[in-house]
C-alpha cells in the first residue's frame, strides 16, 4: 500500500474517530450504543447463567454485570477486558456514523450501508467468543487459543474501527 | 499529500482519549470486583458440615463411588455440583452463595451435595481435579471434614489460570498447609493412580456434557423422591438457590 493511500485510511479513521464529538446527540447516542453493546458482549460470555438470572428477574440485570465483568476480568485479563470496552465504544462510534449517513445521503444509501450490519456481527463475535463457543459445546476453547482468545478480540476490534471509517 | 485539518485531529484525540479512560475505567473496576471477592467472610473449614462416602448411584445416574457428598446422607435432595479449581466464577460461588447454602440447607438436611470435578480450562484444572480425588481417597474413611479444608483452601488460594499455580508441586505446597491432610501420600497416590482417575473424570465430564453443562459451576438439583430435577449454571445468587431448591422440593 502506497504512502498516500495509507495517509488516506489515517485520514479518514481520525474524522470518524472524531465524528461523535461533532454534536451532543451524536456524543449520547455513541455513549448508549457502547453502553448496549458492552453489556450484550459481557451478558454473552457465559450466555445460560445469563439467561437464567435475566430470565428470573430482569432485577438481576445489575448483578449479572458486574459478575461477569469481573469474571471477564479473571478469566481474559485486563487485555481481555480492554478489548472488549475497545470493541463496544468502536462500535458505538460506527453505528452513529452509520446513522449520520442515513440522514445526510437519505435511505437511497441505507441499502448500501446495511453492508455494515454483518461487519459488525462478525466483529462482535470474535470480540466475544468464549459464550458463543460455549453454546456450541467448545466449553474452554478459548482457553487453548493463543492469549486466551485476546487475538480474537483484536481482530474483532481493528474490524470495528474499519468499519467506523466514514466513505470517501 | 492528505492531511486532516486540526479540528478533525482535535477530536479524534479527544475521542480517543474518552475511549482510553471508559476503558481504564471498566478494567479499574473490573480489578476491584476482583479484589472484593477475596475478601468475603468464608464458612470457616474447621467446623463445616459433615461428608459421606457412599458406593451407590442415585436415581438421576450419577455414581457417587469416589464424590464427596456433603450433608446429611437422609437429605430429600441432591445437589450435583460440577466445579473447575481453576474457574474463577467457581471461586465467586464457593465464597459469595455457598456457605449461605450449606447453612439454610445442608445444616438443615434438606440438601446433600455431591462434588463431582469437571476440568475443562487446561492441564492444572486436570491436575487439581486428580488431586481432589486422591485427597478424598485418603480421608474419606476417618477423617472426611478435611476434604473440605482441603477444598477450601485450594479455592481461597486460587490464582490466574496458567500462571502455574495449580501445577503439582504448588498444589502441594498448599496441601502441606492443610491439617491431618499427608501430602506425600497424595504425592504416591497421584504417580500411581493418575490415568485411571483422568479416566473416570473424563467420564464424568462426557457425563455432564451429555446433560447439556457447557460451563461451570453448574448444579442440578434432584429430588430423589418425586425424579425431578432442575438446573442451574453459574454463580447465582443464593435467593435463586432457595427459589430452585423449593421448587424441585414440591415437585
Amino acid at each position: 500500500m502506497s504512502d498516500s493511500r495509507v495517509q488516506a485510511h489515517v485520514v479518514r479513521l481520525l474524522e470518524g474517530l472524531g465524528y461523535p464529538l461533532t454534536s451532543v446527540r451524536r456524543t449520547l447516542v455513541t455513549v448508549y450504543v457502547a453502553a448496549v453493546i458492552y453489556c450484550l458482549l459481557v451478558l454473552s460470555t457465559f450466555p445460560t447463567y445469563s439467561a437464567q438470572l435475566l430470565g428470573a428477574d430482569i432485577a438481576y440485570f445489575d448483578e449479572a454485570i458486574l459478575a461477569l465483568t469481573a469474571n471477564t476480568y479473571q478469566t481474559a485479563g485486563a487485555v481481555g477486558l480492554g478489548l472488549v470496552c475497545g470493541y463496544a465504544i468502536m462500535t458505538g462510534i460506527a453505528v452513529t456514523a452509520a446513522v449520520g449517513r442515513v440522514r445526510v445521503a437519505g435511505s437511497q444509501n441505507a441499502r448500501r450501508l446495511s453492508a455494515v450490519l454483518p461487519g459488525l456481527l462478525a466483529s462482535g463475535c470474535a470480540s466475544c467468543g468464549a459464550g458463543l463457543l460455549g453454546l456450541v459445546g467448545l466449553a474452554g476453547a478459548l482457553a487453548t487459543l493463543p492469549f486466551d482468545g485476546n487475538l480474537l478480540r483484536l481482530a474483532g476490534l481493528l474490524l470495528a474501527g474499519w468499519l467506523s471509517r466514514p466513505p470517501r | 499529500m492528505e492531511r486532516p485539518d486540526s479540528q478533525t485531529t482535535r477530536r479524534a484525540v479527544l475521542a480517543s482519549l474518552g475511549t482510553v479512560t471508559a476503558t481504564g475505567g471498566v478494567v479499574y473496576a473490573g480489578a476491584q470486583l476482583d479484589s472484593g471477592a477475596t475478601e468475603t467472610v468464608r464458612t470457616s473449614p474447621t467446623d463445616g458440615p459433615r461428608f459421606h462416602s457412599s458406593s451407590e448411584s442415585t436415581g438421576f445416574g450419577i455414581d457417587l463411588d469416589g464424590h464427596p457428598v456433603m450433608g446429611s446422607m437422609d437429605a430429600p435432595l441432591d445437589m450435583y455440583y460440577w466445579s473447575d479449581y481453576q474457574c474463577p466464577f467457581c471461586r465467586r460461588f464457593e465464597e459469595n452463595t455457598f456457605p449461605t447454602l450449606i447453612d439454610d440447607h445442608v445444616r438443615s438436611g434438606t440438601v446433600r451435595v455431591i462434588f463431582i470435578e469437571f476440568p475443562y480450562l487446561g492441564e492444572g484444572s486436570i491436575t487439581a481435579a486428580v488431586m481432589d480425588r486422591c485427597i478424598w481417597r485418603q480421608v474419606r474413611s476417618d477423617e472426611p471434614r478435611r476434604y473440605w479444608q482441603w477444598h477450601s483452601t485450594v479455592y481461597g488460594r486460587q490464582g490466574e489460570k496458567g500462571s502455574g499455580w495449580a501445577s503439582k508441586s504448588n498444589l502441594l505446597e498448599i496441601t502441606r498447609e492443610v491439617d491431618g491432610v499427608d501430602a506425600d501420600t497424595v504425592d504416591t497416590c497421584m504417580q500411581e493412580n493418575r490415568s485411571e482417575i483422568e479416566s473416570s473424570i473424563a467420564t464424568d465430564v462426557e457425563r455432564a456434557r451429555r446433560l447439556g453443562l457447557r460451563g461451570s459451576p453448574a448444579f442440578i438439583i434432584y429430588n430423589r423422591n418425586a425424579d425431578k430435577a432442575g438446573k442451574l449454571v453459574g454463580a447465582q445468587p443464593a435467593a435463586r438457590f432457595d427459589e430452585a431448591i423449593t421448587t424441585v422440593e414440591n415437585a
